[in-house]
């Protein structure tokens, strides 16, 4: 269980005296200019099956078509490894959409290998049992609920570690990886409101904005400075306003900027 | 001595904080079960802290159109009343529904597009000083 925690003893409260307080009758419009700066920067980032969701009531992909030949490998680097473990659970959400046993399987593996690798194998190792028993069982919506709770889990154990600066690049992972197969399943059949599903601007620049707060050290490796520059790049593709058309020309390139992303972050071509 | 004593009031006032917030989170999944039943997934992640009376918090969300979403509040304190409702980005209510009753409040929202969303927790009225509240989401 992780709890986002604003009180006034850690000195991090945001109250928001401006706001017209809330009646029976809510106010029907607020003027969210003028909040305190600090409370727009807590974004809530979305767990994997919340687009998940989505793409299942647009269609139904070929989501076999989405495996890629491998999970990656393990590079000795902890900032690689926390990227790649995100990119594995995403894989976990693809499997579980293709509904493929022993890839589960081979998700539930390598997640604790590489949780191992970053001292949270502990966190995760019963979330990993309930993932692989769970798809033998072949019940599907409880291996999505403990593939999002493993993703918690893990962020959660790195944070007690104080490794939160690598609890984000787990979700960093997810979501590129995540995106990748978004926009993978857009180009195949575009229709703009699947496209509109890759509108994430407060999501982007906080992703950007974690990773300029990050220790020079670790904001200065490769792997993190390229990325922090793709999501540059994504920034101006994706619309400028809630409900924006994007259009195919601009999801083919997010596309083939992730894809990059996620083939550095596996390693297999370093 | 001084920064011992310091240093435990520190210590005394995040144990504080942390119990009023657990028990307010598990009054969030309480007023959350309903929902958990109709096929919601409430998501492990949850927010939460301690506010003065008609003080407010926000967070920020990423929704997606095509899901439908419940934000659930819950309180430690039976006698105050906490609500949550939910704005898009340019400040405009979009709940389609809302309830509030003794420790829980919930918001219903169907997102008309993908993008920003803004969930507001006010403390209306609370007897306490300080009143500690915990927010979930689930989404199908």
């Amino acid at each position: 269980m992780r709890i986002k925690l604003w009180s006034a003893a850690f000195g991090g409260i945001l109250a928001l005296s401006n706001l017209a307080p809330a009646q029976d009758a809510p106010p029907t419009n607020i003027d969210l200019s003028t909040f305190p700066a600090a409370a727009v920067q807590e974004v809530v980032v979305p767990v994997p099956s919340e687009i998940f969701n989505v793409l299942d009531k647009l269609g139904t992909p070929n989501w076999h078509a989405e495996f890629r030949p491998t999970l990656g490998r393990n590079t000795g680097s902890r900032p690689q490894v926390a990227l790649l473990l995100g990119t594995v659970i995403a894989d976990g959400f693809i499997a579980v959409e293709a509904q493929d046993v022993p890839r589960v399987e081979d998700v539930g593996r390598q997640v604790l290998k590489l949780s191992q690798a970053i001292n949270v194998e502990a966190a995760v190792k019963e979330r990993c049992n309930a993932i692989v028993d769970q798809a033998k069982k072949g019940n599907w919506p409880a291996v999505r609920k403990e593939l999002d709770g493993a993703l918690s889990k893990v962020r959660e154990a790195m944070t007690e570690l104080n490794d939160e600066d690598l609890a984000q690049l787990v979700s960093l992972g997810g979501w590129l990886r995540g995106t990748e197969v978004l926009t993978s399943i857009v180009i195949k059949d575009y229709r703009a409101d699947a496209a509109e599903l890759l509108y994430q601007p407060e999501l982007l620049n906080y992703f950007i904005r974690r990773i300029d707060q990050m220790p020079s050290r670790l904001r200065k490796e490769d792997l993190v400075s390229q990325i922090r520059k793709t999501l540059d790049r994504i920034r101006p593709l994706i619309g400028k306003q809630d409900g924006s058309n994007i259009p195919l020309k601009n999801v083919e390139r997010i596309h083939q900027m992730t894809q990059e992303s996620v083939n550095e972050i596996t390693a297999e071509q370093n | 001595m001084r920064k011992l004593l310091a240093f435990l009031f520190l210590l005394t006032g995040a144990a504080l904080s942390h119990a009023t917030v657990n028990d307010s989170l598990s009054f969030a999944y309480e007023g959350a079960a309903p929902y958990v039943k109709q096929g919601f997934a409430f998501r492990e992640d949850a927010w939460g802290g301690d506010l003065g009376e008609k003080d407010q918090q926000a967070v920020s969300a990423q929704l997606f159109k095509g899901n439908e979403y419940w934000f659930i509040t819950g309180t430690d304190s039976r006698t105050a009343t906490v609500t949550v409702h939910v704005y898009d980005s340019a400040g405009k209510l979009v709940e389609q529904k809302y309830w509030q009753k003794g420790r829980f409040s919930g918001s219903y929202v169907v997102p008309p597009k993908t993008g920003s969303y803004w969930a507001i927790v006010t403390v209306e009225k609370s007897p306490k000083e300080r009143t500690g509240w915990a927010l979930v989401y689930g989404f199908k």
